[in-house]
């Protein structure tokens, strides 16, 4: 249990810091809270250690006490840094066993079961025909409207769709002219991607035959690295570009011209997460080591948004994640710390 | 000038009537009611409404014959219905929608236009209703669909029915609006010609008390003199900067600078400014099909817009001037020109249908929350500009480095052992490519499946050979034909001089079939090599068959290297033959133990400088790593020399 050192210059009351043994990138937070005490929230954090032995822990955190506490036994090898975790959205477990499903996307989707005291992996979701090809995946998503549909995106191109109930592939696309970074679920049968070609993509299962571009990076080719679509009001969505300090928030409405182009990071955006009890806000992190939330005002001044409030950490933010099971608190990881930030 | 006639109260029953009457008879598209809010005060919502617009489709389930007047009406009535039923459907998306006689596809733009107008609410002073209400004049809006979204909130619909001229009203507590999809320019007259008829019909209106309508209604403001609106607008012109238009349309001022009040007539006309205002506002200059499916969604108090600097554009605004037209024109072609060049408008219906899909499904807007900022607890502070006093510059090193790594290198780690050499993955990528014909997706896909296939073939083929030069297809053909044509000969050879010597070992042992066992050989020689174990068992004396063996296995590639790894649980039975180095079964029990492999069993052997392995192990970790990566990691080591 650590309470934050000086990693702030400004305020550092309402911070929590779990100091990881390795660096860490994948998190996630959990929608269920554990059995045992219903206010600790669980959180899986994946390593990044560039080798081929890499873990997932998972810590719990009781924002009451403001305490973290870990579990040497939910915890599990993954080969190669997860890319992405992900507890299943607004999950329904059976009354007896309190149990959670964490997914995490690397070479394979994965499945596991996140138990009290262990973890058991489900299964390994593989579409490739022969063992030895497979294509990685960049980032999934998990549809908070259909609790068995998770998209995937991958660096061949293409993102699927798979139904993890089932285990089988619902339909594979072939999304972009390259590499797909990221995916966004807005319905549920509605997706959108974010690809190296710099382009904004939405896809409607029902049919597959079309996509719409809705924003072009003005470089070409410069590659869309980040999406995140906002649950609360699903006409807006952000992405980051490559080597960028913008956030660039779009309105699905009207495709191509971005709605707003926050500015004010000092060095490139990492992540960004909108919040998940207002449909206003969005959160941002950099390499300027900087979280700004920002609130879209109806119209902007002539100068541009400015963030509403900001903090400052340790080093270079690379991850965020503002949970809906808790909206008040942000979490964030830099190097190998995650901090777990109040609103 | 006559401000609004107070009758009464309440929406009178037959308003509907009235306004049917009165927009048939100026042959316009709709008539709205605007009422002030019997539950919010301040505040004007949807009184009553009638359609005279195009109607796309008739139901034809009528059993009761109407004539047109109660077809209107009838229809009037069934947009309403729909959009009772929808914003049902909205606030509790689980229950299911009354069934209503129209659904949403069967309208038109128009209809659509005139269904989301329920929908809105304005305070007093803001938006056209509000501002007619506040000043006691009538607003003629003309191009109301180029209109800003300040002046006209509800331009952007406008646009996608066509509506093009809008007017506002008071009358009787509330705002009468009427709109028409062609444009009309002002004409006071028309407005007159309304309120007279409907003073005229006699109606059983109860007048009750006799409130005047507004305390805004003095023409305080339209004393400032036809100089004001020059002067306000020529001074405009002059600054770039987006802002000072929208201070300008503040409801607060009450529009002021909009509005070159004329004191004879009362009523304005906005004249577009050229040039050098560079205020777009985002979703200004739309796509003519802008999805017509979008309910709800666009109040006036939840759009965003930011200034952009962008190519010198003509803010639109409502004009009815000849010279400002050519203006409009070319901020449309731009526009039209960066919307085709994206190749938009052949999706657009498609579009359309998914946005449609969305938004229905989403929930109503919730504002945000209290996001109190001075929240005592928070970690955050206020953002101030300068707040950030230490320059946090990149320090020289890559930006959104682990970001990169995580979307670039990382995936590319798993397929490490795989590919050799860059232009194999030359050839993978470019297989990859997809053929930038969008349409055929479907051929797409099977077609990229099928170039896949034929690669992942061709590397099979390039790794059985035993030398590889160059990794192009051409090359790989070429060395295989070669490599055949050697193995036929030496088959031939082989065949013959295995005549020779059967005779001899006819008494030794049983005959076997070795030319089926070569050509087993061949066979087998799959990526997934998974039945010889027969080889396992040959007899040293076939000198010639270890031969080719060792031809085979001294190959560059390892996936010649009679390697099987059966699982079982998490137990492992791995085959080897690989050529014997020295301190190779150290580095392969290395290998394996990274692989959180624990082998219990080890056999091993070695026979004209091949060193044969049956190792049984069991998985120590949780996860259990794939045969792949095992074989992978494997044939790494048998590689190295």
């Amino acid at each position: 249990m650590e309470n934050s050192t000086q990693e702030s210059h400004l305020r550092s009351d309402n911070s929590i810091t779990y100091e990881s043994p390795y660096p860490i990138y994948a998190m996630a937070f959990s929608s269920t809270p554990s059995v045992a005490n219903l206010n600790h929230q669980r959180i899986a954090l994946g390593s990044f250690i560039e080798d081929y032995g890499n873990r997932v822990d998972v810590i719990s955190f009781d924002p009451e006490t403001l305490s973290i506490k870990t579990h040497p036994t939910l915890s599990f090898d993954h080969p190669y840094p997860p890319t992405k975790l992900m507890f299943q959205p607004n999950r329904k477990s059976p009354s007896s066993s309190f149990s959670d499903l964490l997914a995490s996307s690397g070479d394979y989707l994965r499945l596991w079961e996140v138990r009290e005291s262990s973890i058991e992996p489900l299964s390994v979701l593989n579409n490739s025909k022969t063992s030895e090809f497979c294509s990685p995946l960049t980032s999934f998503d998990w549809n908070d409207v259909e609790p068995n549909r998770i998209g995937t995106s991958s660096i061949d191109t293409t993102c699927t769709i798979w139904d993890i109930e089932k285990g089988v592939v619902e339909t594979q696309l072939i999304a972009h002219d390259k590499e797909v970074y990221d995916i966004a679920w807005g319905e549920a049968r509605v997706f959108a991607s974010v690809s190296a070609d710099g382009s904004v993509r939405i896809f409607d299962l029902r049919d597959k035959e079309h996509s719409t571009i809705i924003y072009e990076s003005p470089q070409p080719d410069t590659p869309l690295l980040r999406l995140a679509w906002n649950k609360q009001d699903l006409r807006y969505m952000a992405t980051i570009l490559m080597d960028s300090n913008k956030v660039v928030i779009l309105d699905i409405r009207s495709p191509s011209i971005p709605v707003a182009e926050l500015e004010r990071h000092r060095a490139s955006v990492n992540a960004i997460a909108w919040a998940p009890q207002s449909c206003r806000h969005i959160c941002s992190v950099g390499d300027d080591t900087q979280a700004l939330i920002w609130e879209l005002p109806t119209v902007a001044g002539p100068n541009g948004i400015d963030p509403l409030s900001m903090y400052s950490a340790g080093s270079e933010i690379n991850q965020l994640q503002w949970s809906a099971a808790q909206p008040d608190w942000i979490s964030i990881a830099f190097s190998s710390k995650m901090q777990l930030l109040k609103v | 000038m006559a401000t609004g006639v107070q009758i009464q109260e309440r929406v009178p029953e037959n308003l509907k009537k009235q306004l049917a009457l009165t927009v048939q008879d100026i042959q316009w598209s709709y008539a709205i009611f605007w009422t002030i809010s019997a539950r919010q005060p301040g505040v004007l919502q949807w009184g009553d409404g009638y359609y005279n617009g195009d109607i796309k489709t008739r139901k034809t389930v009528q059993t009761v014959e109407l004539n047109a007047d109660q077809l209107g009406l009838q229809r009037s009535e069934q947009l309403r219905e729909l959009y009772e039923s929808l914003s049902a459907g909205d606030s509790s998306p689980q229950a299911r929608r009354p069934s209503v006689s129209l659904s949403p596809e069967d309208l038109t733009d128009t209809e659509w236009y005139y269904l989301v107008c329920m929908s809105f609410v304005f305070n007093i002073g803001q938006g056209l209703p509000g501002r007619t209400l506040s000043s006691g004049q009538p607003i003629w809006l003309c191009n109301a669909h180029y209109a800003e979204s300040k002046v006209f909130s509800r331009s952007l619909l406008a646009k996608s029915a066509s509506i093009q001229t809008v007017v506002g009203f008071p009358f009787s507590r509330g705002v009468i609006e009427l709109g028409v999809t062609d444009l009309v320019l002002e004409d006071l007259s028309l407005i007159q010609r309304v309120k007279t008829s409907f003073l005229d019909t006699p109606q059983p209106f109860a007048s009750n008390k006799s409130i005047p309508v507004d305390g805004i209604t003095e023409n305080d403001k339209d004393l400032t003199g036809p100089a004001f609106d020059p002067q306000i607008l020529d001074t405009k012109v002059s600054p770039l900067l987006g802002c000072e238009q929208i201070e300008m349309a503040s409801p607060n001022d009450s529009s002021d600078g909009f509005e070159p009040n004329q004191p004879a007539e009362g009523s304005f006309m906005v004249e577009g400014i050229n040039g050098g205002a560079s205020q777009i506002q985002s979703w200004q200059l739309m796509d003519e099909e802008f999805s017509n499916c979008v309910h709800h969604s666009l109040n006036s108090s939840d759009c965003i817009s930011q200034t952009f600097v962008d190519h010198a554009n003509v803010v639109p605004l409502c004009q009815g001037e000849k010279d400002n037209d050519n203006g409009l024109e070319d901020v449309q072609e731009c526009h039209q020109t960066k919307l085709t060049s994206l190749d938009f408008q052949s999706d657009d219906l498609h579009y359309q249908m998914v946005l449609s899909a969305l938004l229905k499904s989403s929930h109503q807007l919730i504002l945000g929350l209290h996001f109190q900022n001075s929240n005592h607890e928070s970690s955050f502070v206020s953002w101030k500009k300068n707040g950030f006093l230490k320059s946090q510059k990149a320090r020289g090193k890559t930006p959104q480095k682990l970001l990169k790594k995580i979307l670039f290198e990382v995936p590319l780690m798993h397929d490490k052992g795989l590919l050799e050499s860059p232009e194999d993955n030359g050839v993978r990528d470019a297989a990859w490519r997809p053929e930038a014909d969008e349409i055929c997706r479907s051929h797409v896909l099977s077609e990229r499946r099928r170039r896949e296939k034929l690669n992942e073939r061709f590397i099979i083929l390039k790794a059985l050979l035993p030398s590889n030069s160059k990794a192009d297809k051409v090359s790989i053909l070429d060395d295989t034909i070669e490599y055949l044509q050697d193995l036929a000969k030496r088959v031939e050879e082989l065949e013959s001089s295995r005549e020779l010597t059967e005779l001899e070992e006819r008494m030794k042992r049983k005959p076997q079939d070795h030319v089926e066992r070569t050509s087993d050989n061949y066979g087998n020689n799959k990526i997934t090599n998974g039945k010889k174990s027969s080889i396992n068992k040959r007899k040293a004396c076939d000198i010639d068959e270890a031969e080719l063996e060792i031809d085979y296995v001294a190959s560059k590639d390892g996936l010649t290297d009679n390697l099987t790894v059966s699982m079982n649980k998490k137990d492992f039975l791995i085959e080897f033959r690989c050529p014997w180095r020295e301190g190779i079964l150290l580095e392969i029990m290395d290998a394996l133990s990274t692989l959180n492999l624990d082998c219990h069993s080890v056999q091993s052997s070695t026979t004209e400088g091949i060193l044969s392995l049956t190792i049984k192990s069991k998985y120590k970790g949780s996860t259990v790593a794939s045969a792949g990566t095992i074989k992978q990691a494997l044939q790494r080591v048998a590689r190295k020399c």
